[in-house]
């Protein structure tokens, strides 16, 4: 199964707290500057302060794929990574309507549409959030983790 | 020719609100090189703009919105904004700051400043995206909460990622300590939210798609080990999981913790709005401002009683303690809908509590009765009465009226003794630090140039002692004396340094969380960081140098409004009256003169007048400074 940037959290603490760190590491790391707008990783702040980032879940049917009238975007047969070709792009931003979280979106200068490439198996965002609530990560995996966390908070105090 | 450094925007706005006129101007080297931005932008503008001895409410005053250098990067916790302007409550300078997220979406949206003068004929807002500035009109905002005022901001222009910082009704009605708010978050202290409603000034709407750039690429690892460095530091973990209410219980352990109006340091109910209660019981969600490893807010909800479904963004340990302690209070769900009340309205909720505390204190004193009141017996602990009061204060009604004139005022016009009563350092209500118990605070109190302050100094080294970070900032021989919080032996070289420290945080812009307290990062980093930014090639050397620049620049602003070393004095009360707890048999008192004295020697200040001596002001560049100082006191001597 294919790796994807995916939220652990383990309140009280290491939570999303919207620091929007993830964001200006993305932007560095890809463009070599500091701007959200050009991150592909978005953090959605409510008016209750619930926050959550936004990442491609890299899906297995994904919807941008089919939408992309120049073949730009493809879903690598081993890897599972959804990822677009910059030269075939035309920006025509149909990827971005189509894509259901709003992971996809098109990059401010360049006008070409830019998502998560996991930076090449070593994602920015994971390294810099302080929360430690991004993993690259099986979701697979991610749920094994979370029955096991489950079974043991009920079992706990049975020594 | 453009600015030369990096990480700025490079351009700032002066807006003329009489005219409705904007012009953008770009940002000079020299002001970035000695002034850095955030707080020494604000004061340098303050000093050549602002003419010695205008009323704050007057069109000719400045209101300074500023970022820094750093703000919009990766560096950790530069998310914040710092407000500058003459104060309506003291009268002299005076600034605030407050995290959240709208500084940086300002410079994003493309400047590092906004100058206001004049004073608008209608209410109006400013409306700044990606390089545009410009006039609307708010008439329909007047009047709103600053929570509704974001929203319908928001609505209005289709986006929800435009923030907002905007004043709600205190500032329209001018209450002296009205503050400006960024979605719960305050920039509220001197009152600048009054002077923002004098000129006619509802918000500033901010939305920007543009770079903020670095100059050199290695900023960004540099801001990963420093972001390591405050995450490992032993005491973050319990400002993240806690946030400033953490430290309710320690600072009543010590008597530190201010409570019925300084009659005592200790709140016997201290268990009932700890950090524990509010996490327990309260705990909505942790909340971040931009860029802050640290996460250091906590979102608050009323899940039953009276106040079911209050919900308030970022409660923090100095109102718990105004809004509780110090008027008695111990009803956590009361507080925090104060602190609701507080933001919504635009308050500073520390002169909030203070000022009601004083009024309570005066009932109990017999200085004011029911005939003053209203009606209302203002009577010690009671949540009703607060959040009463709070809602008097901010529409100006009966009792109210004096009360949002901060308690230097109010206390003249009770007479009777009130002064005695009114904790206040030059006209500014005091912050959560009873100084019997931390002897440093006595000295970082009266030295902070916006009046009565526990972010100018921030002296934390000897608060509950943190020994690791004295021996590594100042130095193995200054143990244990620096450490015990009843010694005042070293504690003006430590003011001195977190002054000049924290004008350097609040103007690249940074939290004094990192900087301060935890201690995890000093002086070295700082420097390294802004030059690895802006390129600017900074040593520590030069860095304090700007500190102390803009610090002395402060005092000469307050000294050009006839502010001297007589007006260093901390209130009678706690000058007479002993603390309690570990405090017990100290006072503020005896203490202060000889401290002053060593601060000022070590500033290089005059001891008598408490003024920059011109060495000092010559040594920081400031010979121009020191020449209108010296006219000044020439034409004084001239009229005796």
């Amino acid at each position: 199964m294919a790796k994807r940037i995916v939220l652990v959290e383990r309140p009280p603490l290491n939570t999303c707290t919207g620091c929007r760190i993830c964001e200006l590491a993305c932007s560095f790391r890809h463009d070599k500057t500091f701007n959200p707008e050009k991150s592909r990783v978005r953090v959605v702040r409510t008016e209750y302060g619930i926050s959550y980032p936004i990442i491609c879940h890299q899906c297995s049917k994904p919807p941008c794929v089919e939408a992309c009238p120049t073949h730009a975007i493809t879903k690598s047969r081993e890897g599972g990574l959804v990822s677009i070709d910059e030269s075939l792009c035309v920006g025509c931003g149909l990827c971005v309507e189509r894509c259901p979280f709003g992971a996809i979106i098109l990059h401010p200068n360049k006008n070409v549409a830019i998502k998560c490439d996991l930076c090449g198996g070593d994602p920015s965002c994971v390294r810099s959030c302080p929360e430690r609530v991004l993993a690259l990560a099986d979701v697979n995996i991610v749920a094994q983790r979370t029955r096991t966390t489950w079974v043991e908070s009920k079992s706990s105090g049975g020594g | 020719m453009t600015l030369k450094y990096s990480a700025y925007t490079g351009r700032y706005l002066r807006v003329d609100l009489t005219r409705g006129e904007i012009k953008e101007v770009e940002t000079e080297e020299w002001r970035a090189r000695s002034y850095l931005g955030g707080n020494g932008f604000g004061t340098k503008v303050l000093w050549d703009e602002v003419p010695k001895g205008i009323d704050p409410f007057s069109p000719e005053n400045r209101l300074v919105f500023s970022t820094g250098p750093l703000t919009g990067t990766i560096w950790p916790t530069a998310g914040r904004l710092e407000v500058i302007g003459k104060s309506p409550l003291t009268g002299i300078y005076g600034d605030a700051n407050c995290g959240g997220h709208f500084a940086p979406e300002l410079k994003f949206a493309g400047y590092d400043m906004i100058i206001f003068h004049g004073r608008s004929k209608r209410p109006v807002y400013l409306w700044v995206e990606d390089g545009r500035a410009e006039l609307r009109d708010a008439s329909h905002l007047w009047g709103k909460g600053t929570w509704e005022t974001e929203k319908i901001i928001r609505k209005e222009h289709g986006d929800e990622r435009i923030k907002v910082a905007s004043i709600g009704p205190a500032g329209e009605n001018l209450v002296r300590f009205a503050g400006v708010i960024t979605s719960g978050r305050a920039a509220a202290r001197s009152g600048l939210g009054a002077v923002m409603g004098s000129k006619n000034l509802k918000c500033v709407a901010a939305r920007g798609e543009l770079d903020v750039e670095v100059a050199d690429d290695e900023f960004f690892d540099y801001a990963y080990e420093i972001q390591q460095q405050i995450l490992s530091n032993e005491y973050t973990p319990s400002t993240s999981r806690y946030g400033t209410p953490g430290l309710v219980n320690p600072m009543n352990e010590i008597s530190r913790f201010p409570t019925k109006n300084f009659q005592r340091g200790d709140f016997p109910y201290a268990n009932e709005i700890s950090g524990e209660v509010l996490e327990k019981k309260f705990l909505a969600r942790r909340v971040g401002c931009f860029a802050c490893p640290i996460n250091c807010g906590r979102a608050a909800i009323v899940r039953e009683g009276p106040f079911k479904g209050t919900y308030t963004e970022g409660i923090e340990y100095e109102t718990i303690n105004s809004l509780g302690a110090r008027t008695w209070n111990r009803d956590m769900a009361s507080i925090i809908k104060g602190d609701l009340l507080c933001d919504d309205y635009g308050l500073d909720s520390i002169s909030t509590g203070g000022v009601i505390a004083f009024a309570m204190e005066c009932f109990e004193r017999g200085i004011i009765s029911e005939k003053n009141t209203g009606g209302m017996k203002l009577e010690w602990g009671d949540p009703q009465v607060v959040l009463e009061l709070i809602e008097k204060i901010v529409k100006r009604e009966g009792i109210g009226d004096v009360l949002a004139e901060g308690v230097a005022r109010a206390a003249k016009r009770f007479g009777k003794g009130a002064e005695y009563y009114a904790m206040h350092i030059k006209g500014m209500e005091m912050s959560a630090q009873d100084p019997r118990s931390q002897q440093s605070y006595i000295l970082a109190h009266v030295t902070s140039t916006r009046g009565a302050d526990h972010l100018k100094g921030f002296p934390c080294i000897d608060e509950t002692g943190y020994v690791d970070a004295a021996i590594k900032r100042y130095g193995e021989q200054y143990l244990p004396e620096i450490v015990d919080g009843l010694s005042t032996k070293y504690k003006p070289m430590v003011v001195k340094d977190g002054e000049e420290l924290g004008a350097v945080t609040d103007s690249a812009i940074v939290c004094k969380f990192g900087t301060h307290f935890p201690p995890a990062y000093y002086w070295p980093e700082l420097a390294r960081g802004i030059s690895l930014a802006t390129g600017m090639q900074l040593d520590v050397a030069e860095l304090k140098r700007i500190g102390e620049r803009i610090y002395n620049l402060q005092r000469c602003f307050n000294a050009r409004e006839g502010m001297g070393r007589k007006d260093d004095v901390q209130p009678k009360r706690i000058m007479v009256e002993s603390g309690t707890g570990r405090a017990s048999g100290h006072t503020a008192g005896p203490l202060l003169e000889p401290m002053l004295d060593e601060y000022y020697e070590l500033r290089q200040w005059d001891k008598k007048t408490g003024w920059p001596t011109r060495a000092k002001l010559e040594e920081l560049g400031l010979k121009d400074v020191a020449d209108e100082l010296d006219k000044l006191s020439r034409s004084k001597r001239a009229r005796k």
